[in-house]
């Protein structure tokens, strides 16, 4: 009985946002309520469906079957072991407070009808990509999900926006031919391209090379690593903010994720020692973080300033991967975790400020903090966890990151990780401190003149602001325990 | 996680667990959150909760004293952060947080009256109170994780009391603060980790065997972090920024205590972390000589420069501020005293942490005495001040016996630690012997003499001379204020005049638990403050320092401002933060430009590509065109032939109509020829026919006739027979009556034997073929015979 259950879930989770979003896009026709409550309740279903199998993936059981074959060999196929499990719980929650908050945020936007059943249908392909149970499906998955995201970024319409989505789309494109070189070859070295087969490709030649740099291309382009970043820091600021969330938040992940299957499934650790892979993504890493963090010093539109943030977290965790001992893991796939509070928390926030004040600049955002304490402390929680200030999370999944690199005898990395966190300081600090202490030269204004957005923009934010928090606090770490699961699961190389 | 090497740091003392360290620290931070729910205007309660959180925390602190005499109290969270806090009050850890305590608690009761005439109180007492505990959590760390986690919240929270002006200057200073707290807080971090890599615990105690290759790294970073805390050359230009711009009792705090954490923690790692456990090498000692000897001579470095600062400065909480630099100096220069000489090195680590604890009194005590000022008179410039003994005497007498404690006078506190300190440095001296050792006994000597100096030239600023007429009114100080002032005064000339039972029960067992042993042990055990040679050295400070004061202040040297150039901040910071920062922004921009510029251009030559091959496209297009015009051209030919041809084809085609209507014409003649021959061959052939009937009738008749004939033969040929039978019986009954002839009768043919033997009836018609084979055989035979018989 539970078998079955468990194996309707996943099943569940990717396709009822799909079914649902025609469903939705129907009943905005009739009212805009209405088709709230659907978006709000399939989020709230997938987020319950997926957290469902939490037991069952505590007992590190792994639910695994074929939906179809399309050609031998070459199947649609759904695979959930700890890893997708996580994600897919981490993307559920996140697209739910993120459904919550645009509630109110999209009400004063046009198109909310197109925007809804987007969102849901994008739900949908994430949840596909985590739960695919080999890389053909996730490969369609994830060019669903690009492709459809597209609508996410252009929402606004503006010239500039078009345009961001221009180069979104060219380069989502390339991407997802390069990824799908990178399944050819796999299935011509292999035979299969199923997550279930163990290592397919276990030693390194020169097609396998040419594989990893494929798989690298591909995931590296939707996680934003350089020199394939360019689209990020257009494409994230145009979207609408609950989007922007989810982009930077979650969808980034989905390469990070890809990456991870890929060294854990296509090849092992020992091959991409071997063939000295691991250096081309620490060389890789270090670029991305120094860079991400540096240009995001000289943005001055806030949410660009975030985005340029993401890439470079999208280093550190690139970084962890590079690294490859289960320190540097737990403290990337715990990374993951964090980075998608934090910069969750951080978008919605932003977003709550443009959307109640119309200020988009850092510039002007000095004592923005006394008219919304909440929203601007939400923000300000984030952005320390960001730094790395204990006992938030960003610090542990540092600290563990540290670790690993230094394990493996790689204390530059450190050196890396922490120049990175004083450019974060750098950036970060200068829109709260002023956000709450600034803007008064002359005055001695006490009080605060409180003008927040709605509550129900504001409790998202809250909730994960509290989560880069509380998650560190109390006794058993939840996304800590399942990103050590996780790691010790992918290092044992399955169950 | 850090308990492995908890047993193996604290051999063979007494450990107690206890839960009491954690909620010292605790308290003050959940009484924070407390502060600050209600509204702004919760005066009352909000002073007494404060009050009282600080009166508990001291009395938790005071409460811990036998446990940390004992041994040490011990408190573990496992799981918080995943990594566990671990704390560990030591004799010097709690000797840390009683300091902390005691100096937070008159700090608070001073605030009480002094933020009445500032704004944002409930923000300020709040962070003020969350600060306490996560100060007393960096002293109470038992591993330099959990120092690390307060460490970072003591930078982050008191940043708030730093700004708490809010006008452009202390944003300005308090934003150097936390850019240098947050650098400090990840050198550390970087430190702690390695620390943690090479080691595998981060429990303090002694692990420099297993630091590895990486140890002086680890050191480096251990004194940048911490030392940016504590205000050591050249990390210390946040610290005459950010100090004064602070309300004062959070002014008292930073320079009397939470520098001290800095210095608190240079302590553990020098002379814990790094200290070899038991009787290390000569290796290791000669090392963490070399380590002292840095440490030494940055805290010279320190204690000059800073005073000299001092001595130039015009505003009053300036002064203290750059005061408190040199005084760090000092902390700086025994704890490297003591590393310097090993085991031996007791006298240093005695002065140090004497020093350590007059400080934090006698600094705070000052700060919140100019604050005192400052609250009455908004003003902070010694020229624009003066003559405030007659006004505020109290805060006057107070002033000047902290300064007297501060100056080393003896009767106060300062003399005790610096004489220790002084005598550690004749030591030093005594034993290495290097000129450059005795040089630094000099520069100590000098260094005390302008900390005279200054103090002299504060006193005189504030208290002395003429009173400016706009502070000519009533200034009249709280009870509360008093008691704080006066409880610190009362400290400073309890402690000088007591010097040594401070000594005896707390700093020594404090230095024997560090393991220091030998002459120098023994010496403190037995000191005197109050012999001539300590006091000689002090009547010669004092007199150089009047020698310094009196020309200088005459000719007005102490007002000179150095101009900015030479300033560190000039000389050093900023341009190298600005080459900095200029070059990872600029650096960073670059490259992200350049990574797009290179996708734009590639786009464009994709573009160029795009358009060769469109032009190719064109050609080929081109080539189709012509091709297809040429086809059309041969085609519309073919067509032309194909339409000549039919038109051809159809002019035959009439031809051969018309040759068929021809042909069909002249078949209709034809057939009329042929149909007009028809009935004349008709006609023939009736003719014919006619004819034939005729011939008919004519052979039926003919045939008739023939018949008759027929008949007449057949009736002559009866005729005949019967009379050929006729003539046979007649020539049968012949014949029977020959019968001799019928010699051969054949039975087959009776009636033919009988008819063939019947000569009668021979004729040519009875001569049959066997006759005539008869005959013939007979004929043969005859031949024969003849034949044969010729011969």
């Amino acid at each position: 009985m539970e078998e079955t259950a468990a194996l309707a879930v996943p099943i569940f989770a990717f396709l009822f946002p799909i079914l649902m979003s025609p469903v939705i896009m129907a009943a905005g026709r009739r009212s805009a309520q209405l088709r709230n409550a659907l978006a709000l309740a399939t989020t709230a279903a997938v987020f319950l469906a997926v957290v469902s199998l939490y037991p069952i993936m505590m007992r590190g059981e792994i639910i695994q079957f074929t939906l179809f074959e399309i050609l031998p060999q070459l199947e649609i196929s759904i695979r959930v072991d700890l890893l997708s499990f996580s994600l897919a719980a981490l993307a559920s929650f996140v697209w739910l407070l993120c459904t919550i908050y645009s509630i109110d945020y999209m009400a004063r936007e046009h198109a909310g009808s197109r925007y809804y059943p987007v969102l849901i249908f994008t739900l949908g392909s994430c949840q596909g990509i985590f739960m695919a149970g080999d890389f053909f499906t996730l490969f369609i998955f994830f060019e669903l999900m690009s492709l459809i995201a597209y609508i996410l970024v252009i929402h606004e319409e503006t010239p500039q926006a078009l345009k961001a989505g221009y180069k979104y789309l060219i380069m989502t494109i390339i991407g997802g031919l390069a990824l799908f070189f990178g399944i050819i070859i796999t299935f011509e070295l292999a035979g299969t391209v199923s997550l279930a087969a163990g290592p397919l490709v276990r030693e390194t030649s020169l097609l396998a090379f040419l594989a990893f740099i494929s798989f690298l291309i591909g995931f590296g382009m939707k996680a934003g690593i350089f020199p394939l970043h360019v689209w990020l820091p257009d494409a994230h600021p145009v979207a609408p903010s609950p989007a922007s969330a989810l982009l930077s938040g979650i969808m980034l992940k989905t390469g990070a994720y890809g990456l991870l299957r890929m060294i854990f499934h296509v090849f092992t650790i020992d091959v991409i020692r071997a063939g000295g892979w691991d250096k081309v993504m620490g060389v890789i890493a270090v670029i991305t973080i120094l860079l991400g963090s540096a240009v995001a010093l000289t943005q001055d539109d806030i949410k660009r300033r975030l985005a340029y943030s993401s890439i470079g977290q999208m280093g550190y965790i690139l970084l962890g991967m590079s690294v490859l001992n289960e320190k540097a893991l737990i403290g990337d796939v715990f990374h993951i975790f964090s980075h998608a509070f934090m910069k969750s928390a951080l978008f919605l926030a932003a977003g709550a400020i443009i959307w109640k004040t119309g200020k988009r600049l850092v510039s002007e955002m000095a004592g923005i903090g006394r008219e919304m304490p909440f929203t601007v402390g939400c923000f300000s929680v984030a952005a320390l966890a960001m730094i790395g200030v204990p006992p938030l999370n960003g610090f542990l999944s540092k600290w563990t990151l540290g670790l690993g690199a230094l394990e493996s005898g790689q204390p530059f990395y450190v050196f890396v990780l922490l120049v990175s966190s004083l450019l974060n300081a750098l950036y970060y600090l200068p829109i709260i401190v002023p956000a709450f202490f600034g803007g008064l030269e002359h005055e001695h204004g006490s009080g605060f003149n409180i003008r927040e957005a709605t509550p129900r923009m504001v409790a998202p934010i809250v909730i994960l602001a509290l989560s880069t928090l509380l998650f560190g606090l109390l006794p058993t770490n939840i996304p800590f325990d399942l990103a050590q699961l996780t790691a010790t699961f992918l290092l044992r190389g399955g169950p | 996680m850090f308990t492995a090497a908890a047993e193996a740091a604290v051999p063979a003392e007494q450990l107690l667990h206890s839960a009491l360290p954690l909620m010292v620290i605790v308290l003050p931070m959940l009484a924070a959150i407390l502060l600050y729910l209600p509204g702004e205007n919760w005066e009352k309660p909000r002073k007494a909760l404060s009050l009282a959180v600080c009166g508990l925390t001291l009395l938790g602190s005071a409460l811990l004293l036998p446990g940390a005499l004992a041994g040490t109290v011990e408190q573990q969270l496992i799981g918080f952060m995943q990594l566990g806090l671990y704390f560990r009050v030591d004799l010097t850890g709690w000797i840390f947080g009683a300091l902390i305590a005691t100096v937070w608690f008159l700090a608070v009761l001073f605030s009480l009256t002094y933020m009445d005439y500032e704004h944002n109180r409930r923000r300020f007492f709040s962070f003020l109170i969350f600060t306490l505990g996560a100060t007393l959590g960096v002293v109470f760390a038992g591993d330099f994780f959990t120092l690390f986690l307060f460490f970072e919240l003591m930078t982050f929270s008191s940043f708030i009391l730093v700004i708490h002006e809010q006008n452009r200057q202390a944003m300005q200073a308090g934003a150097l603060y936390l850019y240098l707290g947050v650098a400090g807080g990840l050198a550390l971090l970087f430190a702690v980790l390695l620390v943690y890599a090479s080691a595998g615990t981060v429990v303090m105690g002694p692990l420099l065997g297993h630091l590895g290759g990486q140890r002086t790294l680890i050191y480096i970073l251990f004194l940048v972090g911490f030392g940016i805390k504590a205000g050591l050359v050249p990390l210390h230009i946040w610290l005459p920024q950010a100090h004064p711009v602070a309300p004062s009792p959070a002014s008292a705090l930073l320079s009397g205590i939470m520098i001290k954490a800095g210095a608190y923690g240079i302590l553990r790692v020098t002379l814990l972390l790094y200290f070899p456990a038991g009787h290390g090498s000569p290796a290791d000692w000669s090392y963490i000589a070399r380590l002292g000897a840095v440490l030494f001579w940055i805290g010279m470095v320190t204690m000059f420069s800073g005073a000299l600062m001092a001595l130039l400065q015009t505003n009053a909480k300036r002064i203290l501020a750059y005061s408190s630099v040199s005084q760090i100096g000092y902390i700086a220069a025994g704890l490297g005293a003591a590393a310097y000489m090993g085991l031996e090195g007791g006298m240093g680590f005695a002065g140090s942490l004497y020093h350590i604890i007059n400080h934090a009194f006698f600094k705070a005590g000052l700060f919140m005495m100019v604050g005192a000022v400052y609250m009455l008179t908004r003003e902070l410039e010694l020229p624009r001040l003066g003559g405030m003994a007659r006004k505020m005497p109290l805060v006057a007498i107070t002033f000047l016996i902290a300064a007297c404690g501060i100056a080393g006078i003896p009767g106060f506190n300062g003399y005790a630690s610096k004489t220790l300190l002084h005598d550690a440095l004749l030591e030093l001296h005594a034993h290495y012997g290097y000129f450059s050792l005795y040089l630094a006994e000099r520069i100590f000597v000098v260094t005390s003499a302008l900390t005279i100096c200054y103090f002299i030239k504060l006193f005189r600023g504030l208290f002395l001379g003429p009173l400016p007429d706009r502070l000519n009114r009533t200034c009249r100080l709280s009870l509360t204020a008093n008691a704080a002032l006066s409880s610190f005064a009362l400290i400073i000339i309890g402690i000088g005049l007591f010097p040594n039972l401070l000594l005896e029960k707390l700093i020594l067992p404090a230095a024997a638990r560090f393991g220091f042993e030998g002459q120098a042990m023994d010496h403190l055990a037995h000191f005197n403050f109050f012999e001539h040679h300590p006091l000689e050295a002090m009547l010669v400070v004092v007199l150089l320092a009047a020698a310094l004061y009196l020309p200088g202040a005459y000719r007005g040297w102490f007002n000179w401002t150095p101009p900015q150039w030479l300033s560190i901040h000039a000389l050093l910071y900023r341009p190298l933060t600005n080459l900095l920062m200029s070059a990872v922004c600029r650096g960073g921009s670059l490259v992200d430009l350049a990574v797009g510029r290179l996708y734009d251009r590639s786009g464009s030559v994709a573009r160029l590509w795009c358009r060769y091959i469109g032009d190719f496209d064109g050609v080929l297009d081109r080539f189709y065109e012509h091709t297809g015009k040429a086809a059309r051209g041969l085609a519309d030919r073919s067509c032309s032939m194909d339409r000549a041809l039919d038109q051809a084809y159809s002019k035959t085609g009439l031809l051969a109509r018309l040759l068929a209507d021809r042909t069909s014409d002249l078949d209709h003649a034809l057939d009329e020829a042929y149909g007009k021959t028809g009935q004349a061959a008709r006609r023939l052939v009736d003719r014919t026919s006619d004819l034939d009937h005729a011939l008919d009738e004519a052979y039926v008749k003919a045939g008739d006739s023939a018949r008759k004939l027929v008949d007449r033969t057949a009736e002559l040929d009866h005729a005949l027979d019967e009379a050929y039978v006729k003539a046979g019986d007649s020539a049968r009954r012949l014949a029977g009556k020959s019968s001799t002839w019928d010699q051969h009768p054949e039975p087959p043919g009776a009636a033919t034997a009988k008819r063939s033997w019947n000569p009668a009836q021979w004729n040519i018609k009875n001569l049959n073929f066997d006759n005539l084979l008869l005959a013939a055989v007979l004929g043969v035979i005859l031949f024969v015979v003849f034949y044969y018989g010729r011969r």
